[in-house]
């Protein structure tokens, strides 16, 4: 029993403490229904967790018992502090040979507290970096336990079933990533800890869980994730690009993308050119009705934004608009196209706003006849 | 969308050229009609004069593409590519480099898969699924102006930026289409 403290004492007890801490607090509670525990060597323990006793260390160590390394178990006691409470009783039952003179219990019990808290404050924001010092932990406490091994690993699974009862977030976050770890590590009972690492709750800052069977190292949970947060963008793309609701995967999803955006590429290319070729070509005045034209854009520039709806549906919009526009304008051009083009704005973002029809109403300003762009903007919606 | 707007925590929306869709057509249209009418009135009888206008067309178009969209890093690329050195004098010598650099790459799927990147290498289990992956999105960071650059390194951010690419795209198509109709 000597051997084993020390040998925890040899730990690092920073990285570990969360670790052992909270092995031990689950194998102490499940010892505590079946109680063996001894006034001394709850003096000892405390004594070998918290180095700070040091006054303890005097106490007697003889009495080999098992349960030695389970005491500090109770100040974690996953934030459930009545089990805290209850552990000077429980240990006042128990041996009475030793006296605590040097700390009360009581005060221990504080002091444990304190510490504990802050030990998994700690241990909670650097859990994930801890890896590897629980790698070394889990190995310590393997040889520690030395014969208790088997049972180290047996009564594992059920002391977490007792904390899971507990449930404190901040808990159930370390021991799942401790539990997984112990299945990576020690590939035993792996099936059992690992489906209640999905019962983990979330916390405040970005939680990924650590699902069956994945390594839980901080690289491959931030990969995961990013690689979460781009298949959701994905999906918004899929909203864009028309066509994509059938297609699933990635690889075939950027396909599409790619496609497309060559394709209205080609479509910017090809229109530039017969806008080049329209402007040598033709007297530059029918350039100035074009806001005038556009001005009934908002339908078009919307129809895009809405899936399905090919571009050759937009002529007959065009033309009719066209048609509206030459019959009903009779300012001269310029300030036309100004007035139009203005409203064209206010019109659109109101539109867009909210999809209903009752955005007509500016329209009875205009110089234009209201009727024919209502149903323009009908064959838009449609 | 809707749905993706919501399960952010972010303020403002995911998709943030929604916003800037209505006023998109009328910047672009208020920007490429006065250039438009500016190149028919700098008339040269000049054999060259159709395909100068044709590269300068193209320039306007696209420099009204970059205007209309302030915000996004591909509309900032694409400023600067049209534009390096903010005078704008030599439109038609810049619009023939900005042309010629866009004709090669535009057509032609990369033969091979870029050298790994530093992901591939470490990540030892990408499948041949996920290398292709890859080699689409390089194959879209040259199609979007600025994609190479560093602004665009993050996966995340170029899918968002492609979002919008795509959109301002489509209605630039929309409004140079509706142009060619009036005529």
């Amino acid at each position: 029993m000597l051997h084993r403290l020390e040998s925890l004492e040899s730990c690092n007890y920073n990285g570990m403490d969360v670790a052992v801490l909270e092995r031990q607090a689950a194998r102490l509670k499940w010892q505590q229904q079946n109680y063996v525990v001894q006034n001394n060597n709850l003096v000892e323990l405390c004594a070998s967790s918290m180095p700070q006793f040091q006054g303890l260390s005097g106490s007697n160590l003889g009495s080999g018992q098992m349960v030695q390394l389970k005491r500090p178990e109770v100040f974690l006691g996953s934030g459930d502090f009545q089990e805290f409470v209850n552990f000077p009783v429980a240990g006042a039952e128990f041996g009475d040979s030793e006296k605590l003179d040097l700390v009360p219990p009581e005060a221990a019990a504080d002091y444990c507290i304190s510490r504990t808290s802050s030990c998994q404050m700690t241990a909670l924001n650097t859990s994930v970096m801890k890896e590897e010092r629980e790698d070394m932990v889990l190995e310590k406490m393997e040889s520690t336990t030395g014969s208790g091994r088997e049972s180290f690993n047996k009564r594992k699974p059920e002391a977490v079933a007792d904390h899971k009862g507990k449930n404190k977030r901040i808990k159930g976050e370390g021991e799942s990533e401790v539990k997984t770890k112990c299945s990576t590590e020690i590939s035993r009972n792996s099936s059992k800890e690992n489906s209640k690492a999905s019962e983990v709750q979330k916390l405040d800052y970005i939680h990924v869980r650590a699902r069956r069977g994945q390594a839980t190292d901080s690289h491959s949970l931030a990969e995961r994730a990013r690689r979460e947060k781009i298949s959701m963008k994905m999906k918004c793309l899929q909203d864009l690009v028309p066509g994509c609701n059938k297609i699933t995967g990635k690889a075939g999803m950027l396909d599409e993308i790619i496609n497309y955006v060559q394709s209205l590429q080609r479509q910017v290319e090809f229109l530039s050119m017969k806008i080049a070729a329209l402007n040598s070509s033709v007297e530059n005045l029918p350039m100035k009705e074009f806001p005038a034209y556009v001005a009934n854009f908002p339908a078009a520039a919307k129809l895009p934004a809405m899936a399905g709806l090919p571009y050759f549906q937009l002529n007959p919009l065009q033309k009719e608009s066209v048609n509206c526009m030459l019959n009903e304008s009779m300012l001269p051009p310029q300030t036309a196209t100004e007035g139009i083009a203005s409203a064209s704005v206010s019109i659109s973002e109101q539109s867009l706003s909210s999809s209903s029809m009752t955005q007509l109403q500016p329209f009875s300003t205009w110089n234009m006849d209201p009727q024919c762009l209502y149903n323009m903007y009908n064959m838009g919606f449609h | 969308m809707e749905g993706c707007m919501k399960e952010r925590k972010r303020v403002y929306p995911m998709e943030p050229w929604k916003i800037m869709q209505p006023s998109f057509a009328a910047k672009y249209v208020g920007y490429l009609v006065p250039a438009l009418t500016n190149i028919g009135k700098r008339a040269s009888p000049s054999v060259d004069r159709c395909i100068d206008t044709e590269k300068i067309v193209r320039y306007e178009i696209d420099m009204a593409l970059a205007l209309s969209a302030e915000g996004f890093a591909w509309s900032h690329a694409l400023k600067h590519k049209l534009r390096p050195n903010v005078d704008n004098h030599n439109h038609a010598g810049k619009s023939q480099s900005y042309l010629a650099h866009d004709d090669d790459h535009r057509n032609t799927m990369p033969v091979n898969h870029e050298p790994a990147t530093k992901k591939l290498k470490v990540d030892t289990k990408r499948s041949e699924t996920e290398a292709a992956e890859e080699e689409r999105l390089t194959y879209l960071r040259k199609l979007i102006p600025g994609g190479s650059g560093e602004m665009m390194v993050d996966d995340e951010i170029l899918l968002i930026e492609l979002g919008s690419y795509v959109s301002c795209l489509e209605l630039q198509v929309n409004v140079l289409r509706s142009m060619l109709q009036f005529n």
